[in-house]
């Protein structure tokens, strides 16, 4: 069996908007790297987004500044997201699906992100502990490797 | 074009105001599609199509935007449809159970034929 070593990536943004294309550029980077395909990088870079997105906006109603971290790891055949903060407590999996507009109503705006997030990832975990939210999100797919590293982990 | 940059060209075919869009439509950028659309809107423009051809992908901040105009047109009594929404963009569409909430037409010529 093919040896394969987790590449563990993490980084730091503030929480505003501006700062969210810090993170989806590292993932990108992160998942070309370890031989994440295209299709599975974008679903991650949605999710991502979304998930950051609503933590910026939400997690902190006093304001004031406020650090997230962000930590990728990759495994074989899948990749994890963390995200972590030290904002209120909210859990996105509490978050019911968009309710279906009458016949003839066009949806309102509102609880799509966390919706199209869950059909994208194939786990979402959620854990409050010492005043922080821990957001894990796992992306599995198939049949790719490394590019720089090949299958003996060279 | 960065990374995570959203480009918004406008041209024109006749009456139609043609707005096509290339790059990511994420958190960061939506507010500035809705703001050019509400813009066109209020100028007077009576037909906007969205060409989404060369869109990568787009969260639910764009659907937002795109509700907005939406709503916006049908009180300027202006057509506002989309074009060329394809592959994972697509997909993205049905998960949000928004391919139902717009006006789709598969390619930019089926839309220009509709609209003209």
């Amino acid at each position: 069996m093919a040896s394969f070593r987790e590449q563990t990536m993490r980084i730091a943004i503030p929480n505003e908007l501006a700062a969210l294309p810090v993170a989806t550029a590292t993932l990108q980077r992160f998942g070309a790297d370890n031989g994440v395909p295209d299709k599975a990088l974008v679903q991650l870079q949605v999710a991502l987004d979304e998930i950051v997105s609503n933590i910026i906006k939400y997690a902190w109603p006093e304001g004031g500044s406020h650090e997230l971290t962000i930590c990728l790891t990759a495994h074989r055949g899948a990749v994890e997201i963390e995200i972590v903060d030290d904002g209120q407590a909210f859990d996105p999996l509490s978050v019911p699906s968009p309710v279906h507009p009458p016949k003839g109503r066009r949806p309102r705006p509102g609880g799509v992100g966390i919706h199209i997030t869950r059909n994208l990832i194939d786990g979402i975990e959620y854990v409050r502990t010492d005043g922080e939210n821990h957001i894990i999100l796992t992306k599995r797919y198939a049949g790719c490797v490394p590019p720089e590293r090949g299958l003996d982990g060279q | 074009m960065a990374s995570n940059s959203l480009n918004i060209a406008e041209s024109r075919a006749g009456m139609i105001c043609i707005v096509a869009l290339a790059g990511r439509i994420d958190s960061t950028n939506a507010e500035q599609l809705m703001t050019r659309l509400n813009s066109l809107l209020s100028s007077g423009e009576k037909a906007i199509l969205v060409d989404f051809s060369e869109v990568i992908y787009l969260t639910s901040a764009a659907f937002r935007a795109l509700l907005v105009a939406t709503d916006e047109a049908e009180r300027n009594t202006a057509r506002f449809v989309l074009c060329s929404v394809l592959g994972q963009v697509r997909e993205l569409f049905e998960m949000g159970g928004l391919l139902d909430a717009f006006t789709i037409h598969g390619s930019r010529e089926e839309a220009l034929t509709r609209l003209g």
